[in-house]
């Protein structure tokens, strides 16, 4: 076995609630890694591609990493891996904190789950009585009607009390019970959100998993990996980070809107009027705000807001696609918006788009649901608990833009803010080009944190709003990267601190695993991670003419900014160049 | 012209706005260090440090401190970190 893995991973059928261990081959470990990569080579041989994601033999896998359990800041996290039944295609989701280092200590890198349960249950492995590095955890399938509705966080609360000391939990909310096709996976109050994993687990009936384990990995060179963590540790309370400590994501509203790439009403304007007024600035002067730490994490992004008697962890992402996006710019409103999603164990992105699409629907008289209008805080709130228990024209939302649009017709599809089925985050594409061409190729959908092709944009290697094929291999650089951190696994939000990525991954990899891993073989593993998804989209049916972006994006240039213009011939020529150098 | 501050400049500034006179990029950036020295943390032989970026009028992202500035030029300094 090498260091820093168990070497196998656990696979639970909760139909019957039997178990085995299935060696993982060390040269399996080092060509993927873990997290994301993992995942997606655990999903190629269980033939998950053919499958309905929402099927009970259609595998969900939880994937660790070697780095899980180390001393590495921001390394407590874990990779949520299935088909989508959203996009029908890859998808892999991240979360962080205590169940990642809990599922780890249950002897396994992967914990794969399928069947389905006869009722509503909990999944419970208990890794703490285990021994020994063929020992296995007990497994056991419970009750959980009790919680049939609850909130991710009663449900977390209420398992940790009565399964006792110990325990992690992740769970779905109504969203992901009521299958909603962009439900999530939640843990301590973050979400593996994207592509609805949390419906995968709904479909097996698995309202949460409870873990607890006290097995460890070993580490090759504990001494090295010390000085490493102290050292990345001490860097990431410099001035790389200082944006997401100090402010969090949110900051990111107001910096959009002045470049005119701030999504609005459905994407129908690059900037919203009322930005101040959902802004961290704006939020700060009037709301008090506390800060928060993923385990093991010494950034500290999390930027909790004062909302009545309680608080809302809020990100930009949220408040662009509950504000911004469908033209809400009641700071209260939207905060209770993005609490009550968590609650729901819902995406915000995807509720976010898919509630602007139906807004944009319902102006045109396409949808008769004359409450739903662009700028309605109440509204807004309104249809995310219609979509949350899929009740009304819930039903229909809670099936997400793409599939909402082929049933209301009349050539929405037009203007649904998709890629691939899953909903666009806050990056206006016009506005953006590169990172419009990292959002049309990418394996899971238009997605951000999959490409960092916005760095690009945001830099003086491209012009933003006229770039050329020389954006295509920065495109491919800022994947292949992101692929790699979802592998080994890194927080995002720690990349500006490394002076040379690849070559610093490599040592941290090496000191955990005693491999003599290099910064070139980084590279080519990151390639072997993005075409492993891609060969999944493949067998999963993926055509070329997936690889773009809505017509909304591609027929006019963006109001008041003519300059952001993007055409069919523009972003098919990017597109083309992309394919030819990933020699797809 | 005005310097227009976002993310972490913008708090470090304590003001959104700045008007100031400069003919280069590192005359501007000199400026703003003489009117708000903590912002010398960040500048270093008129170049931003790599965790601040420079935007000429919303358009171009520029670095070289010989770059030239007119009159109604507004120069933006925000976190060069713009992901979510």
């Amino acid at each position: 076995m090498p260091f820093g893995y168990h070497g196998s991973y656990l696979r639970i059928d909760v139909s019957n609630g039997t178990a085995e261990n299935i060696p993982v081959a060390e040269a399996i470990l080092r060509q993927f890694i873990g997290g994301s990569g993992l995942g997606v080579k655990l999903l190629l041989d269980e033939g998950a591609a053919v499958l309905d994601p929402l099927a009970p033999e259609a595998p969900l896998v939880f994937a660790f990493s070697p780095l899980v359990g180390s001393p590495l800041t921001t390394s407590a996290k874990f990779a949520v891996v299935s088909k989508s039944p959203l996009t029908e295609r890859i998808n892999d989701s991240l979360a962080s904190s205590g169940f990642a280092i809990a599922g780890k200590r249950c002897g396994c890198d992967a914990i794969v789950i399928v069947g389905r349960a006869p009722d509503l249950s909990v999944l419970v492995i208990d890794g703490a009585d285990a021994e020994g590095v063929s020992s296995r955890p007990k497994i056991r399938v419970e009750t959980a009607l009790e919680y049939s509705g609850a909130t991710c966080q009663e449900t977390e609360i209420g398992l940790k009390a009565r399964l006792g000391a110990g325990y992690r939990v992740a769970s779905i909310g109504a969203g992901g019970e009521h299958l909603v096709r962009y439900a999530t996976i939640s843990h301590d109050g973050r979400h593996a959100g994207r592509g609805g994993s949390g419906a995968v687990l709904g479909a097996k009936n698995i309202k949460a998993i409870a873990l607890r384990g006290k097995q460890r990995a070993e580490w090759a060179h504990p001494g090295e990996l010390t000085a490493i963590s102290k050292s990345l540790s001490k860097r990431s309370f410099g001035p790389a980070t200082a944006k997401y400590r100090e402010l969090g994501t949110a900051t990111n509203l107001l910096t959009f809107n002045r470049f005119g790439a701030l999504p609005t009403r459905n994407f129908q304007s690059g900037t919203f009027d009322e930005a101040a007024s959902l802004s961290a600035e704006g939020l700060s002067t009037t709301r008090s705000r506390v800060r928060e730490s993923c385990v093991n994490c010494t950034i500290g992004c999390e930027h909790i807001y004062s909302l009545g008697t309680s608080g809302v962890r809020i990100e930009y992402e949220s408040l662009f696609a509950l504000g911004s996006l469908c033209g809400v710019g009641d700071a209260d409103a939207v905060l209770r918006a993005s609490q009550r999603c968590d609650q729901l164990g819902i995406d915000t992105i995807s509720t976010g788009g898919t509630i602007a699409f139906a807004m944009e629907c319902v102006e045109r008289g396409w949808l008769d649901e004359p409450w739903l209008t662009f700028g309605s805080g109440d509204a807004l709130l309104r249809a995310i608990d219609l979509i949350g228990s899929r009740k009304g024209i819930g039903d229909l939302l809670a099936e997400g833009s793409r599939r909402a649009a082929h049933e209301i017709g009349h050539d929405s599809i037009v203007f649904a803010p998709q890629v691939k089925g899953l909903e666009i985050p806050g990056y206006e594409p016009r506005a953006l080009q590169t990172m419009a061409l990292g959002f049309a190729v990418g394996a899971r959908g238009a997605d951000h944190n999959r490409s960092g092709a916005y760095e690009v944009d945001f830099s003086d290697k491209v012009d933003r709003r006229h770039v050329t094929l020389d954006a295509v291999q920065y495109a491919i650089d800022t994947e292949d990267k992101a692929a790699l951190m979802d592998s080994l696994i890194i927080c995002k939000f720690l990349r500006g601190v490394f002076d040379d990525f690849h070559a610093e991954a490599a040592e941290i990899l090496r000191s955990v695993t005693g491999w003599d891993v290099s910064a070139d073989e980084l590279r080519e593993t990151a390639k072997r991670i993005v075409a492993a998804k891609r060969q999944f989209n493949l067998l999963a049916g993926w055509t070329p003419a997936e690889d773009t972006l809505p017509q909304r994006f591609l027929n006019a240039p963006l109001p008041n900014d003519p300059e952001a213009s993007l055409t069919g011939e523009k972003l098919g020529a990017l597109v083309a160049e992309y394919h030819r150098q990933r020699a797809w | 012209m005005y310097i227009e501050f976002f993310g972490i400049p913008r708090q470090r500034a304590g003001i959104p706005k700045l008007e100031v006179h400069a003919d280069t990029l590192g005359q501007l950036l000199g400026t703003l260090v003489r009117q708000m020295p903590p912002f010398g943390e960040f500048i270093t032989a008129d170049r931003l440090h790599s965790e601040f970026l420079a935007n000429l009028n919303g358009d171009q992202f520029i670095s070289d401190p010989a770059t030239r500035l007119v009159d109604d030029d507004c120069v933006i300094i925000l976190s060069a970190d713009a992901g979510g």
